[in-house]
């Protein structure tokens, strides 16, 4: 059976079936989720956000216009989701993630050294600024073509590339600096 | 752009064929550049050991919860004007000087015969506070600020002239499909003047988004301006609109009989 574009399955959600929010919801939720983890580091809120997110397509359907990209717009609500949450933490004590890896399990050389580098990587991300730490997870995470970031971000193609390769040399230079090299 | 900033589109495969036509051929004769790419390159795939985190199922519970609960439970209308007292800082701050302004007047001239003078000015000036936030924000470049312009300039009562032609601008030439909706229920609230009814009909044609076509037809029926059933009818029987579009001009000429 051929599936249902998501332009189309939206359309049917603005003319009021909202149950076939659903269809979205299958289709999106876990890259969402690993998006706005990537931008929160929290598991418990990036959950509560992919919700919000999905309420506030219901919510403002009829903007969406179907002749754009449904994964821009909703990419660009769950930014929006993600700045109202940090503006309402604002001066609040960063949330502590209970998932966050750690292990007191003995374990082989070369398998502690893999785990070590990647947390060292988890860290090198976490301590981008926001701006790159965006525009990376977008175009290394998110299957996401560069004009579809620049819609999201609302800037040329041009300055996409820009930003990720200097969001990208900054990841290399913390990650080298956590593992105590020099960056080269 | 440099070369090196190339490098990032060229590992995702994002290039276009001469794009990366050119920058292979660079690559060949630069050493330096081929070190760069090779490092970032085991540095990019590097990032695929990260884990691929999952959301707890209970999230899910929670979303088909709520869903079912609204799709049994009919959908809650359009925000009143109440809840736009949920504002942002600087309206809060705007609101606040107004009112403190407000609260310096009526105090001074609780006693006076000029109370209802001065309430007048300061409407006045309210209203003129309002038009210049307006149209400061319609002028903006970020698509969020022209939002919030048509919002202020949709709070304006009897706006100037400048106020509606901005608002009209942006509803036929705004590169944001939300800024043109949103321009259509601000101008719909001006539709006394028959100027801007005019305008609305005109509108419709020019507009590429089916979606902004249906909102002015819907604005036209909420209107009642039964000079659009010309329109209305051209457009019901023009093969070159969207489907919808067609259909919703000819419930509108139903409704406008």
């Amino acid at each position: 059976m051929e599936t249902q574009t998501d332009s189309f399955v939206m359309q049917l959600v603005q003319i009021g079936e909202t149950a076939r929010l659903a269809d979205l919801f299958e289709r999106y939720h876990v890259p969402l989720f690993r998006y706005l983890l990537h931008l929160t580091g929290n598991h418990a809120v990036s959950e509560d956000l992919v919700q919000e997110v999905f309420f506030r397509v219901l919510k403002y359907s009829r903007s969406y216009d179907p002749d754009q990209s449904f994964a821009v717009w909703l990419y660009q609500m769950a930014r929006n989701a993600h700045f109202d949450h940090m503006r309402k933490r604002r001066g609040e004590v960063p949330e502590e993630d209970a998932r966050e890896m750690r292990s007191s399990q003995p374990m082989p050389e070369e398998l502690f050294a893999r785990k070590q580098d990647t947390l060292f990587l988890r860290k090198a991300l976490q301590q981008l600024p926001e701006e790159k730490r965006d525009v990376l997870v977008l175009s290394r995470f998110q299957n996401l073509r560069y004009e579809e970031i620049a819609r999201i971000l609302e800037c040329e193609v041009g300055t996409v590339k820009v930003r990720v390769y200097r969001a990208l040399k900054q990841l290399r230079e913390t990650f080298c600096e956590l593992r105590g090299e020099k960056a080269l | 752009m440099n070369l090196e900033e190339m490098i990032p589109p060229y590992l995702a495969g994002q290039l276009t064929p001469t794009e990366k036509a050119r920058f292979e051929a660079e690559l060949s004769g630069n050493a330096a550049l081929r070190a760069e790419v090779e490092h970032l390159r085991e540095f990019w795939e590097a990032l695929d050991t990260l884990p691929k985190e999952q959301p707890s199922a209970a999230m899910r519970a929670r979303f088909y919860q709520k869903l079912n609960e609204l799709t049994k439970t009919p959908q809650p209308k359009a925000p009143g004007w109440f809840s736009k007292w949920n504002l942002r800082p600087i309206q809060q701050f705007g609101l606040g000087l107004v009112l403190f302004t407000m609260g310096i007047f009526v105090g001074h001239a609780v006693d006076s015969s000029r109370v209802s003078l001065q309430i007048a000015q300061l409407h006045d000036e309210v209203r003129s506070m309002r038009q210049t936030v307006a149209l400061s924000l319609l002028d903006r470049q970020s698509a969020n600020a022209r939002l919030e312009g048509v919002s202020w300039g949709s709070q304006v009562e009897r706006p100037d002239r400048e106020v509606s032609t901005a608002l009209l601008t942006a509803l036929n030439h705004d590169a944001n499909v939300n800024v043109r909706l949103s321009s259509v229920d601000a101008l719909e609230g001006l539709a006394g003047d028959p100027a801007i009814r005019s305008a609305l009909v005109d509108s419709i044609p020019t507009q590429e988004s089916p979606l902004v076509q249906i909102a002015l037809i819907d604005a036209l029926v909420q209107i009642h301006d039964t000079a659009a059933s010309v329109e209305l009818v051209k457009i019901s029987r023009d093969p070159a609109y969207n489907p919808n579009v067609r259909q919703r001009a000819g419930w509108g000429i139903q409704k406008l009989q």
